[in-house]
């Protein structure tokens, strides 16, 4: 095998192949690479299995302050025995010579059996018993003088232990080392080989990023694609929309709480003046008396708001068009005056679809449904009952998220009450059913934070995977 | 939608026979109701507002009941006739006010805190959705061993006085509305009245300033075991409906109903049961499926409706609490959850048509294809921005500005008539990442028209050290040649988003279609962003997706 090697390997290589065995340091010194060059020279051949380092621990000791007083002076019982060397003294004098060091002096003069304490007439009288030799001690403070010493090299260990007792005579430093040395495949390497012009082919490259669309539009286009491929066509309309269209074709009643502005973006100063047919509103108005039993108001109906579903626009398109058979869907941004959260956007995405048929039922619904799903690749499903105001009977779709462990609740559907579809002459059932994609698009690319889709942070932009 | 918390033993009970809490569990859902939160005791269920009678465990009792088989058909309430006592007069004086009111007595029942606790969230419920903030009607349930009978009905001075529920000391009517809180959130209901409507018993105590509070007196405790109802409200149906459900409510918890009179009519009258004649093909054209009628009877049963056949069609009695059943097709949909939507099987029905994409859809895809192809990547905004985003940050004219009312996000109050400030922002917010940074995004605009014009538009930025008027007109000339071949110019023009002598109009067959050139340092330094940065945009609806 061909490997291309950089100048910062090839001197290392060729540093070890004749002195094996350094640690970082030396090598950087005998390469003249800088410490940073050689360790990231050393990860490099790591990596392709040219060198091993081994880490290992060493301790050193040097003589701390007292000991070098020590080294000069002499112990505190070595002063002592030389203070009376020549005649015994009293407690005091020698505690006048001695100072801080008189107690120390005492206890190890006397632990080495070098003196006698006798009672004198107004105090301790200390006499020499007999001239003592040099001590371990005093050996291995010479030995170790002014050097750094390692530990490992010290064979009287008890001594170093007991002057390691001694309050600051000591000091030991641990450092650790790293030891590269290389592996049989790295010592065959021939350095001065001349270079082929070869680049390292298995090295890391700078990141570049492919421009994209949107993860989100992936999967509303996903979504569109799915609806096409069921036989439905795409239907559009506008997201300011008269109450007329958003509420009232709806049934839904103008002092229902989902009308007020605490749900719902009302547009400041803004009213529709044609929005409607005289007969469409004529009949809306009577179905809302029939029904709600209250008087229903234009006025009302013509305040523009924000549409909060898509099925304004598809139950206009049914109003225009009255369809005997049809399959529609509509898609796009709705919107709800809501705090913003984890799971509440202002604005979002919504998906509806829509069967006119002659004997089209509510199991075909469910049907179709699946089919929505399984092309979506959300195999587990199941239905539940629910309530919408325009619909009846109206069910909703659970969808086992493997994620979460749980099933979440995703679109809801219903046949459209005859209250919505008679005033605008729809005699066939209406299947229809929808959502939001923001939820689907979450459980694709695995986000809990719905919020993330509008950050346009690039960070993720750049990088999230399309979905599979 | 609403929350009501059931405790899993007392539940039990009330629904009897052999049910344990894993068939509640399954069943739950099946009638409709979401479960939020499951514990060892108890769990909270989201309910439908158009049935308020299962903001109770005994409301979901009786639908458990009906689902599992044990109790079918409706549950009947016997009202049982009371002496002459048992009347609210009416004062002609509150026709001007809150001119509906109605009653029911119910007696020999237990009430336990849980009890209260249920008929609280119901009546808060009720207060909320069919009485529309106890605008249409609210409720007030009272201690009937603390009132003298008959009632008053009848308005009073701001300045009459009682002991307010929850308080221990008297208060004019102009106190409670100034320093409690439900006189603060409800006393705009009387704003503009002069008099106010309240309910004095025979003694001349009042007993309710409806729809505001009670009084102290009829407090309901654990120790009560007769109570009276009564409901006041705008609407006569909305009142009489909300007295059904707490009626139903506390015979469903073993109170025996006592009639209470109002000067028209008694309660009886009120729950009179609404007759609906139901098609069985209605039934199994909608549901896709084949019943005999007999076997629909049974499904509506399991609903705890009542119904039988009549002829080849069948008859049902909607009792008066069920006021979500506007007709036929309610009642089909009753079928299906007596049926079991379980165990309804899907069926596909076959495609006559070809589908297609709208053709504005088409060409946005088009177009983001191609932006893409010149290294833009898309990114996406709301519509509603901020003022400050849009107009302050940018210098643009805000003449136009078009705003929604009560926005409650500050940053979601205004309709963007251009996509360029958002992308700037967007920019803001990415400086941290590595340069060049290009990004584009199609999408809605809003001005003014009749009333509001919506347009289709897309927007591009390049952000880097090197970009310039000439990089960005060459994306745009290539952008539009890819796309459509369309040849544009670019016309010397004045924007104060753009640097001054680097703007263009761009230009289409002689018309203005769009804006480009470098964004203004003053605009950057807005946005604190770290680049130089060029744009464009041009709106699609005026050239590219016309007609």
């Amino acid at each position: 095998m061909s490997q291309v090697l950089h100048p910062i390997e090839k001197s290392i290589i060729k540093l070890l192949k004749s002195t094996p065995d350094l640690a970082e340091e030396q090598i950087a010194e005998k390469t003249n690479l800088s410490i940073d060059q050689t360790r990231r020279g050393i990860e490099w051949l790591r990596l392709k299995g040219l060198a091993s380092v081994s880490e290992s621990e060493k301790s050193f000791v040097k003589l701390g302050a007292n000991g070098l007083k020590a080294k000069q002076e002499g112990l505190p019982e070595r002063k002592l025995v030389n203070l009376i060397a020549g005649q015994p003294a009293s407690f005091s004098e020698l505690q006048k010579k001695l100072q801080g060091e008189i107690n120390v002096a005492i206890a190890n003069a006397k632990k080495n059996d070098w003196i006698t304490i006798q009672k004198g007439e107004t105090e301790n009288i200390v006499s020499l018993k007999h001239n003592p030799g040099q001590t371990r001690e005093e050996k291995m403070i010479s030995y170790i003088s002014e050097n750094t010493v390692a530990v490992d090299q010290i064979k009287d260990s008890a001594t170093l232990e007991s002057i390691k007792r001694r309050p600051d005579f000591l000091v030991i430093e641990t450092t650790k080392s790293r030891t590269v040395s290389l592996s049989e495949q790295a010592k065959t390497i021939d350095t001065d080989k001349q270079d082929t012009g070869a680049i390292d082919v298995e090295a890391d490259v700078p990141r570049v990023y492919a421009a994209r669309t949107h993860p989100l539009k992936d999967t509303i286009d996903e979504i569109r694609e799915v609806f096409v491929s069921l036989g439905f066509s795409e239907v559009m309309g506008n997201f300011a929309q008269p109450s007329f269209w958003n509420f009232d074709a709806l049934f839904t009643p103008q002092d229902h709480p989902a009308r007020e502005m605490q749900d719902t973006f009302y547009i400041k100063g803004k009213a529709a003046e044609k929005f409607a047919n005289p007969t469409q509103i004529k009949r809306v108005s009577d179905s809302h008396k029939k029904g709600w039993k209250y008087d229903w108001n234009v006025e009302a109906a013509k305040k523009m708001v924000l549409r909060t579903h898509t099925t304004c626009v598809t139950v206009k398109y049914l109003a225009e068009n009255k369809p005997d058979e049809a399959r529609i869907f509509s898609l796009g941004r709705v919107f709800r005056n809501e705090k913003l959260s984890y799971k509440h956007l202002v604005e979002f995405n919504q998906v509806e679809g829509i069967v006119v048929g002659k004997n089209v039922s509510l199991r075909d619904l469910m049907g179709i449904q699946t089919e929505f799903y399984k092309k979506m690749g959300l195999y587990k499903i199941k239905f539940w009952p629910t309530f919408f105001p325009y619909t009846e009977p109206s069910l909703q779709t659970m969808v086992y998220n493997q994620r979460l462990g749980k099933w979440v609740e995703l679109f809801g559907m219903g046949i459209f009450r005859p209250e919505v579809t008679k005033p605008f002459g729809i005699t066939r059932p209406v299947l229809a059913w929808g959502g939001g994609i923001e939820r689907i698009a979450m459980l694709k690319y695995g986000l809990d934070d719905v919020r993330e889709f509008y950050n346009n942070n690039l960070s993720w932009l750049r990088t999230v995977s399309k979905c599979q | 939608m609403p929350v009501v918390t059931l405790y899993l033993k007392r539940l039990g009970k009330l629904v009897g026979g052999k049910t344990n809490k894993s068939k509640i569990m399954e069943s739950l859902p099946f009638l409709g109701l979401d479960i939020e939160e499951e514990t060892k005791d108890y769990i909270r269920v989201e309910y439908s507002p158009n049935r308020p009678d299962y903001a109770t465990d005994v409301g979901i009792a009786a639908g458990l009941q009906g689902l599992l088989g044990l109790k079918k058909g409706a549950e009947k309430l016997d009202i049982k006739k009371s002496d002459k006592s048992a009347l609210i007069q009416t004062d002609t004086a509150t026709k001007k006010t809150r001119q509906h009111i109605c009653g029911i007595i119910a007696k020999n029942g237990k009430m336990d805190d849980e009890t209260i606790k249920q008929l609280i969230a119901l009546q808060e419920d009720l207060h909320f959705g069919v009485g529309r903030r106890r605008k249409k009607a609210s409720v007030g349930i009272h201690d009937l061993d603390k009132i003298s009978l008959p009632l008053v009905y009848t308005v009073a001075s701001k300045a009459h006085r009682f002991v307010p529920l929850t308080m221990s000391h008297e208060m004019s009517v102009e106190q409670i509305l100034e320093k409690m809180d439900v006189g603060r959130d409800y006393g705009h209901l009387l704003e503009n009245q002069v008099s106010v409507t309240i309910i004095l018993d025979a003694k001349k105590k009042t007993i309710s300033l409806p729809p505001i509070i009670n009084s102290a007196l009829t407090t309901v405790s654990t120790q009560t075991k007769n109570i009276l109802v009564e409901v006041t409200g705008t609407d006569k149906n909305a009142t009489e409906d909300t007295l059904a459900v707490v009626a139903t409510t506390l015979h469903g918890l073993g109170f025996t109903l006592y009639d209470l009179k109002t000067d028209a009519r008694g309660s009886s009258q009120i729950f009179k049961t609404r007759p609906m004649t139901l098609d069985p093909d209605l039934v199994n054209q909608i549901l896709g499926l084949k019943l005999t009628p007999l076997s629909i009877c049974n499904y509506l049963k399991k609903c705890r409706l009542d119904a039988v056949t009549k002829g080849k069609k069948i008859l049902c009695q909607i009792p008066r609490f069920r006021f979500d059943i506007f007709g036929p097709m309610d009642l089909v949909e009753e079928v299906a959850l007596g049926y079991g939507i379980q165990n309804l099987t899907t069926s596909l029905p076959a495609s006559t048509s070809v589908g297609q994409k709208n053709p504005v859809t088409k060409k946005l895809d088009q177009l983001s294809q191609v932006m893409t192809g010149l290294g833009f990547t898309e990114a996406l905004n709301s519509s509603l921005t901020s003022k400050r985003v849009l107009y302050e940050a940018t210098k643009r004219d805000s003449s136009g500005l078009i705003e929604v009312l009560e926005s409650k996000s500050q940053e979601h109050t205004i309709l963007r008539d251009s996509m360029l400030p958002g992308l700037l922002e967007n920019l803001s917010r990415n400086i941290h990442e590595s340069y060049p940074q290009k990004l584009f995004e199609t999408g809605t605009i809003f001005s003014k028209g009749s009333p509001i014009k919506e347009s289709i538009s897309l927007a591009c930025l390049s952000a880097h050290k090197d970009t310039s008027f000439t990089e960005i007109k060459a994306a745009l000339q290539s952008l539009l040649k890819t796309d459509s071949n369309i040849e544009c110019s670019t016309k010397a023009s004045q924007n104060p988003i753009f640097v001054q002598g680097k703007t263009a109009d761009v230009m289409v067959a002689g018309r203005k279609v769009g804006v480009i050139g470098e964004i203004s340092p003053q605009v950057i330094e807005n946005f604190k962003i770290r680049a130089q940065v060029s744009g464009f945009e041009i709106i699609l609806s005026d050239f590219i997706l016309q007609g």
